[in-house]
């Protein structure tokens, strides 16, 4: 019995140097003056450790504010559900994104001084998916990721072929690699996911997607007001195109993985690749004497229309109910700053969402830079489509089968289901 | 063993009186409570609880966040009128009865096997449970390179040209795959309740049956059969229930493809979580799990009848 309470007294105290041991830097704080402490929501775990460094950087210029990185995504939800979410958080801006901003879950960023300095384009896409209130700048942009077509340089120079321009010149240029027995395009769909690339490009090179997607209905009483847009009429060129593009692709590409296209394309397999700019390092990991480039996919016969597809790869919201709102705005600003953005870009082969950018050192993915420095860019067509349609199966379906019709009902008829059940 | 004293035994003669003297004291062990009551709150909080929870929200229109409504039935009424639901449920009841059947001819066979006077019994029993110690999630990512890899290559080899792609890229086929392994994963399971059956029936009666003439068919027609009956019972009634809710096998095989051609109802179910979908796939789950719980009722029913207990 008198062991038990020792122990019990002894814990106790243990308890109360610990609890004394955490209070005391707390105190040394509070005479140094108000301390905020503000929390980052950063779900890319790969700028985990750039982020750290970008927070120290704040940190010295701002000593009174504090910065917690929480590189957990999945704390997001509980945090709005627990009414605490973080303060600010970063997105790649979709419309799961937006569905946020629709509930008014993130502050109007409009009135900083970072919301005029950004891409009159990139707030527009961003603006596309609806603003709350009618008005209201729910996110700031970061970064643009830009993909295109892949290309191995070497094998373009062995064969003569030139950077496409237009379709026909594009047709051309993978007529000439089958006749010489390479594969034109490497094609991974049993990875359903990899279909999105190369569905992005023709159809965001074919269709107006912003407007497409802001003329669709969304909800219940939309579908009553019977709209005159659909799919099965807009997007039936772009789909006859992709299965044209598809048909460069080697023949086992129903049963090849996005590692195994990797892989291939790296080892010289193919002449080109469509993947976004996370293949790169990748393929340069596996064969780093490989020298790469990357295109927009002309969609037409008139080069100046062409136009090189983005995702909103990194976008910064406040959360609205924030009652540190000035520090968190601070904060965004400092992250803002033309000098953070592009050092951040150019590390991670991305582009600056900033007007007048520095332009890309990076080889890789300089093709692409005109298009960026001009505007002209439009949003992968599958950030637009709400998670609870499988929109990657509907992909492979079509790759396999081949039926553009069916493709394209099931398309509209799933995205109806979706909106009925939206109130 | 902790408290014999408080034991109250009842002599079976006891009567209805001292039954009623015996009520107002405690009459059961208390260590008992202690085993079940802990273990019932945890069930409660994280099992009954959560479901009935989610049963709640597949009324509303909740998206896992923000603000919701009571919607009624209507996330019901979608769910009969969207076709992609219905075909996860023919695929996944398809996927169940050819499963239990494959699995159980499969496992009958080779406990037959097993149970006969071979050599090298133990060696060869270990070698057919290897698989059941394996994740499912493993072997069936391990068969799907072999799949996608070794045997189009080994087919492409021998000229063979329709398996010269995958099978998992065949819309046709891709649930063959799936069974197969399946299969090759469940059977060492089944083997061993149809091993436990075949050695609890007594030498003595294929001694008798050997001296009336029964060759080795007829023994096993009149004899092994019928004295497994009961097994053959629990083996499809819990191999049916387990494939109705498969999920990880088909996530590392196809994913659900190719397109939509093996999407179980658990997949479509889990789906709900990241698809902002949750009120929708809630009531989804709810149906599933009347279904099922109707067809465990059916099943329990024909065990009774069969007069074999879990």
């Amino acid at each position: 019995m008198s062991a038990s309470a020792i122990s019990r007294r002894s814990i106790l105290a243990a308890a109360g140097i610990a609890a004394a041991a955490l209070a005391l830097p707390a105190c040394s704080n509070a005479k140094a003056g108000a301390v905020t402490t503000i929390r980052l929501q950063q779900g890319k775990p790969e700028v985990v450790d750039y982020f750290n460094g970008l927070i120290k950087d704040f940190e010295a210029k701002n000593p009174d504010i504090r910065v917690v990185q929480d590189f957990n995504g999945g704390n997001w939800v509980p945090g709005l559900i627990r009414d605490n979410p973080a303060d600010v958080v970063t997105n790649a801006y979709s419309v799961t994104t937006a569905d946020f901003a629709k509930k008014g879950i993130f502050a109007n960023l409009a009135d900083l001084p970072a919301a005029s300095m950004a891409d009159p384009k990139a707030l527009e896409l961003i603006n596309s998916f609806g603003q709350y209130n009618g008005s209201e700048l729910s996110a700031l942009p970061f970064s643009l990721a830009a993909a295109g077509v892949i290309y191995n340089v070497d094998l373009f120079a062995q064969h003569n072929v030139k950077v496409p321009t237009t379709w026909s010149e594009f047709l051309a240029a993978c007529q000439t690699f089958t006749a010489a027995g390479i594969t034109p395009i490497y094609g991974t769909f049993k990875d359903s996911w990899t279909l999105g690339q190369p569905y992005g490009y023709v159809s965001g090179g074919t269709v107006d997607l912003a407007d497409f997607f802001s003329r669709m209905p969304t909800t219940a009483a939309d579908l009553k007001n019977n709209p005159d847009v659909s799919f099965t009429k807009d997007f039936k060129v772009a789909t006859e195109k992709f299965l044209q593009v598809l048909g460069f692709m080697q023949k086992d590409a129903g049963s090849r993985a996005y590692t195994d296209g990797n892989a291939a394309f790296a080892k010289g397999g193919s002449a080109m690749y469509m993947q976004g700019p996370w293949a790169l390092s990748e393929l340069t990991t596996i064969n780093p004497a490989i020298q790469l480039g990357t295109f927009p996919l002309p969609m037409s016969e008139d080069p100046s229309v062409t136009q090189a597809q983005v995702t909103l790869d990194m976008t910064f919201s406040i959360a609205r109910s924030t009652p540190r709102m000035d520090a968190a705005k601070r904060f965004v600003s400092y992250l803002m700053e033309p000098a953070v953005v592009n050092a951040y870009n150019n590390k991670f082969s991305a582009f600056s969402p900033l007007k007048n950018a520095e332009k890309t050192t990076n080889e890789q993915v300089a093709g692409l830079q005109p298009f960026i420095t001009d505007g002209k860019y439009y949003l992968n067509v599958t950030n637009y489509f709400p998670p609870a349609i499988t929109l990657n199966n509907y992909f492979q379906t079509l790759a396999l089968n081949k039926n553009t019709d069916a493709f394209l009902t099931t398309l509209d008829d799933s995205w109806h289901r979706v909106a009925a059940r939206n109130a | 063993m902790t408290a014999p004293a408080s034991v109250r035994t009842v002599a079976p003669a006891a009567s209805d009186t001292a039954l009623k003297i015996n009520h107002k004291k405690r009459k059961v062990d208390p260590t008992y409570y202690w085993m079940i009551v802990p273990v019932l709150v945890l069930f409660a909080i994280f099992s009954t609880i959560p479901a009935l929870i989610g049963g709640f929200f597949s009324f509303t229109n909740y998206a896992g966040y923000g603000d919701w409504k009571m919607v009624g039935l209507r996330n019901f009424q979608n769910i009969f009128s969207d076709p992609e639901i219905l075909a996860s449920y023919a695929f996944t009841f398809f996927f169940a009865i050819v499963a239990t059947v494959v699995v159980n001819v499969v496992a009958l066979l080779l406990a037959l096997g097993l149970n006969s006077k071979i050599k090298f019994k133990t060696g060869i029993r270990g070698i057919y449970f290897i698989p059941m110690v394996l994740s499912g999630l493993i072997i069936a990512y391990v068969f799907n390179y072999l799949f996608s890899n070794t045997l189009p290559g080994i087919a492409e080899a021998l000229g063979i040209a329709p398996l010269a792609t995958s099978i998992l890229a065949n819309e046709q086929w891709a649930w063959a795959a799936i069974v197969f392994v399946t299969v090759w994963q469940a059977a060492p399971g089944a083997t061993i309740i149809y091993l436990a059956g075949l050695q609890s029936i007594s030498e003595d009666v294929y001694e008798a049956a050997s001296l009336d003439g029964a060759g080795p068919w007829r023994q096993l027609r009149s004899i092994s059969l019928p004295l497994i009956a009961g097994y053959v019972v629990i083996n499809t009634i819990l191999g049916f229930k387990g494939y109705l809710g498969t999920y990880e096998v088909i996530v590392a095989l196809t994913g659900g493809g190719p397109g939509t051609a093996t999407q179980s109802v658990a997949m479509r179910i889990f789906s709900g979580f990241s698809g902002g979908d949750y009120s929708y796939q809630m009531a989804n789950a709810i149906i599933f799990f009347i279904i099922t719980l109707i067809i465990s009722l059916l099943q329990l029913q024909i065990l009774r009848r069969r007069e074999v207990s879990l």
